[in-house]
């Protein structure tokens, strides 16, 4: 081969020393494209959180791998999977939570469905409308990891760590109240409810409201709570009264608290305390009367327009209210009236006396021998009398006045019974008396004696009236009645000419033959034709009243 | 006389540059030294050809898992974010009704990384079991393959188009995902693997087997 001379003659390659390596270093590359692959691989691991499954009842708005796991609206996790569980009734939900929310995932952790929740007090969860529902979660105290979860049904108390305080509320009932129903304070927004729930009784609801920080300073122990839904419209003896929160809780409903102005020593409420929602603020606002006297009162009069719950007033300061509108029947003689019970609050009367007075009175009060005492004496010294009076003209509303009545007839007030008895005086009494007082008054103001001095007077003038009388009729007899006697004279000849005249009068006109009397005659005959048509007319047109304007038809003969 | 039967220049005793394709004689046999006309290194066949071929078929191996895995694509809208892997991109347009369009992603950017890698090793081992059937095919193979590689980048392009148009933050934008980089990878270095076979390889196997036939 080599003695070739084509291949002699070609160029012979230079020498090069070896130096390679038995492995190509190109393998440089695969253990790179490993490490990398490796190091994505590990800390793909690194990273992953935990995977949990939580159970609902359905999977309503939840999809897998859309449906996201939101903490404090920060996604913590996304949805993997969703299927039913082995028994086939409720719905496992598979999803991967960040590793950085891994410590969040305890076993009293919380897991809900949110969903668009639009109400008129505003619009929560708009995001979930384009994005979907999502899975709210709440962090647990616990420190126990689970990786298996139950779903709640409705979200938990969600105050999301916001400063403020929750209350407790329990009503009758929830009226128009619900999740985010607003909670007012001087009509300014300061929380809402977060959640209720009836009582384990069933006998009220319990409301938790969550005022927020710094309003909640001022739900004092002595606030009162009170129902702002829609418009509050009462019509009572003190007139129409009408009051409503705002728009928003005419539309949805709210709660308003308000600490009544005569309350003393404010403390803030502790958080969690429990105060009662009042139906409206007239009954939120009343005080605790820690004294309340029960009083019959018969009248002997109607007692309509007097309502329960209207006021009983002293001296116009309301100091109760009727409990009770009846009657009472006495079984010997079938008679019956109407019977009103009341209640008197000692303490409103002491509320309405000025600090240092009350300070004084109050403590007499507490003692019951000493009020009833008290009372006593006002009934039967002073004449202390319950009566009805009309509040308004207009609804006709009554109320109970307590007063004085000195003239009253005695009464006798006695504690020893149940329900003592408060004497009354009938209500048109004082009316009639203040009606003739004022007549009274009236003809006290008429001058008497200007009348009588006019009156002197005036008979002073009459007396020479009557001489100046006798003067003209001495005067009449010497001059008038000579004159009078000539004229009676006159008189007599002018009759005789009347007789004869008279005489010939009865020839001409009045005799049987007189032509006068002929025409009067005929006359009369005419009108006596006259008015037969008229009737026939009459008649006519009584039976056929048409004929007025359509005038005579044709009639049909008889049949 | 089939192109089997032909005789090669390592059987001559002669080399071929590489890079100039002169004919020339080796200055000695283990180390055929420098091309005299055009200085490149000369080789009797690419060095360590099998080596580095295996080297860069490893490592694209290795980056096709991520490549798969990890998403190539993370679409940000307004209320949501949705990272896409390759293969869930194509599920995605086969579900809403883009089947051609699902089949060209299909092919182009799952089955050609693959295949090359398939087709690839197939060659090799071939090689190394010294095998002498189908060598026009395996070839054809070889060839196929390198023509190939350079249309598996037809994603990465896609998704550096799709990135820097949709930018229409912060309603919607587009943001590559780390798997268009390890994407990127398997395709390189499946190109650097083709390049580093040598096809002639193919062909010694069928002359060493004559040799020992004793031709």
């Amino acid at each position: 081969m080599a003695s070739d001379p084509v291949i002699d003659d070609l160029p012979q390659a230079a020498v090069v020393p070896a130096t390679r390596a038995r492995f190509s270093a190109v393998w440089i590359i695969p253990v790179l494209a490993a490490l990398v692959a490796l190091g994505i691989a590990a800390q793909r691991i690194l990273s992953e959180g935990p995977t949990i499954t939580i159970i609902f009842k359905s999977a309503d708005g939840i999809e897998a791998g859309k449906t996201f796991v939101k903490y404090k609206e920060v996604n913590i996790g996304q949805v993997t999977a969703v299927r039913l569980t082995d028994d086939l009734g409720r719905v496992e939900v598979t999803a991967k939570i960040a590793k950085s929310a891994a410590a969040l995932m305890v076993d009293d952790a919380q897991f809900w469905v949110v969903r668009p929740r639009i109400s008129l007090s505003g619009i929560s969860g708009l995001s979930t409308l384009l994005s979907g529902d999502y899975i709210g979660f709440e962090a647990g105290a616990s420190t126990t990891k689970a990786r298996q979860f139950v779903g709640i049904e409705v979200p938990p108390i969600i105050t999301g760590g916001a400063p403020g305080t929750q209350f407790r509320l329990s009503a009758g009932d929830l009226g128009s109240l619900g999740i985010g129903s607003p909670v007012y304070f001087r009509r300014l927004l300061v929380g809402q409810v977060i959640a209720y729930d009836l009582a384990p009784d069933g006998k009220s609801v319990v409301l938790r409201i969550f005022v927020n920080a710094p309003y909640d300073r001022y739900v004092t122990t002595n606030s009162r709570f009170w129902n702002a839904s829609g418009v509050d419209i009462s019509l009572t003896a003190n007139g129409l009264d009408v009051r409503t929160q705002s728009l928003v809780s005419l539309l949805e409903g709210g709660i308003a608290f308000e600490s009544p102005p005569q309350a003393t020593a404010e403390m803030p409420a502790a958080a969690d305390a429990a105060f009662t929602l009042h139906g409206d603020r007239a009954n939120a606002m009343k005080q605790d009367e820690s004294i309340a006297t029960h009083y019959v009162l018969y009248f002997a009069e109607t007692v309509r327009g007097l309502s329960v719950g209207a006021p009983v007033t002293f001296f116009g300061v309301p100091v109760g209210e009727v409990t009770d509108v009846g009657l009472t029947m006495n079984p010997a003689t079938l008679d019956a009236r109407p019977r009103v019970g009341i209640v008197v609050f000692p303490e409103r009367v002491m509320a309405s006396l000025p600090p240092a007075e009350e300070a004084k009175y109050r403590a007499a009060v507490q003692v019951s021998a000493t009020r009833h005492a008290l009372v006593r004496r006002m009934v039967e010294q002073r004449g202390l009398r319950a009566q009805l009076m009309t509040g308004s003209l207009v609804t006709g509303q009554r109320f109970v006045s307590l007063g004085y009545f000195p003239k009253a007839a005695k009464a006798r007030l006695d504690w020893n019974v149940q329900v003592p008895e408060l004497p009354t005086v009938i209500s048109t009494l004082p009316e009639m008396e203040a009606k003739l007082s004022s007549i009274i008054g009236k003809l006290e103001r008429v001058p008497l004696d200007a009348i009588g001095n006019d009156l002197k007077k005036t008979l002073g003038t009459l007396d020479q009236t009557l001489k100046d009388a006798g003067a003209v009729l001495n005067n009449f007899d010497a001059e008038v009645v000579p004159a009078l006697k000539a004229t009676l004279d006159d008189a007599r000849g002018a009759l005789g000419s009347a007789e004869k005249m008279l005489t010939s009068t009865e020839a001409n006109i009045v005799g049987a033959s007189a032509p006068g009397q002929l025409e009067l005659r005929s006359a009369m005959s005419e009108l006596a034709r006259a008015a037969r048509s008229l009737r026939v007319l009459a008649d006519y047109l009584e039976r056929h009243p048409e004929a007025l304007i359509r005038g005579k038809t044709a009639e049909p003969p008889p049949r | 006389m089939t192109s089997g039967d032909a005789i090669g220049g390592m059987q001559a005793g002669l080399l071929s540059c590489h890079c100039c394709g002169l004919l020339s004689r080796p200055a000695a046999p283990a180390h055929p030294g420098q091309c005299p006309r055009c200085g490149e290194r000369l080789e009797w066949r690419r060095e360590h050809a099998i080596q580095r071929t295996w080297a860069f078929l490893i490592a694209a191996a290795i980056l096709y898992v991520p490549a798969n895995l990890l998403p190539v694509l993370t679409t940000n809208t307004l209320v949501s974010s949705q990272s896409d892997t390759i293969m869930s991109g194509i599920v995605f347009l086969y579900a809403t009704g883009s089947w051609p369009l699902a089949l060209i992603v299909l092919v182009a950017s799952v089955m050609i990384p693959l295949g090359k890698i398939v087709a690839l090793a197939f060659v090799l081992v071939s090689v190394q079991r010294r095998s002498a059937v189908n060598n026009r095919q395996r070839t054809r193979l070889y060839r196929t393959v390198e023509f190939i590689g350079r249309w598996s980048m037809l994603d990465v392009f896609v998704d550096t188009f799709v990135v820097a148009l949709v930018q229409l933050s912060p309603l919607m934008a587009v943001d590559p995902g780390p798997g268009v980089v390890y994407f990127m990878g398997v395709v390189v270095l499946t190109m650097f693997a083709a390049q580093a076979f040598d096809p002639r390889l193919i062909w010694d196997a069928a002359a060493s087997r004559k040799a020992d036939r004793g031709v």
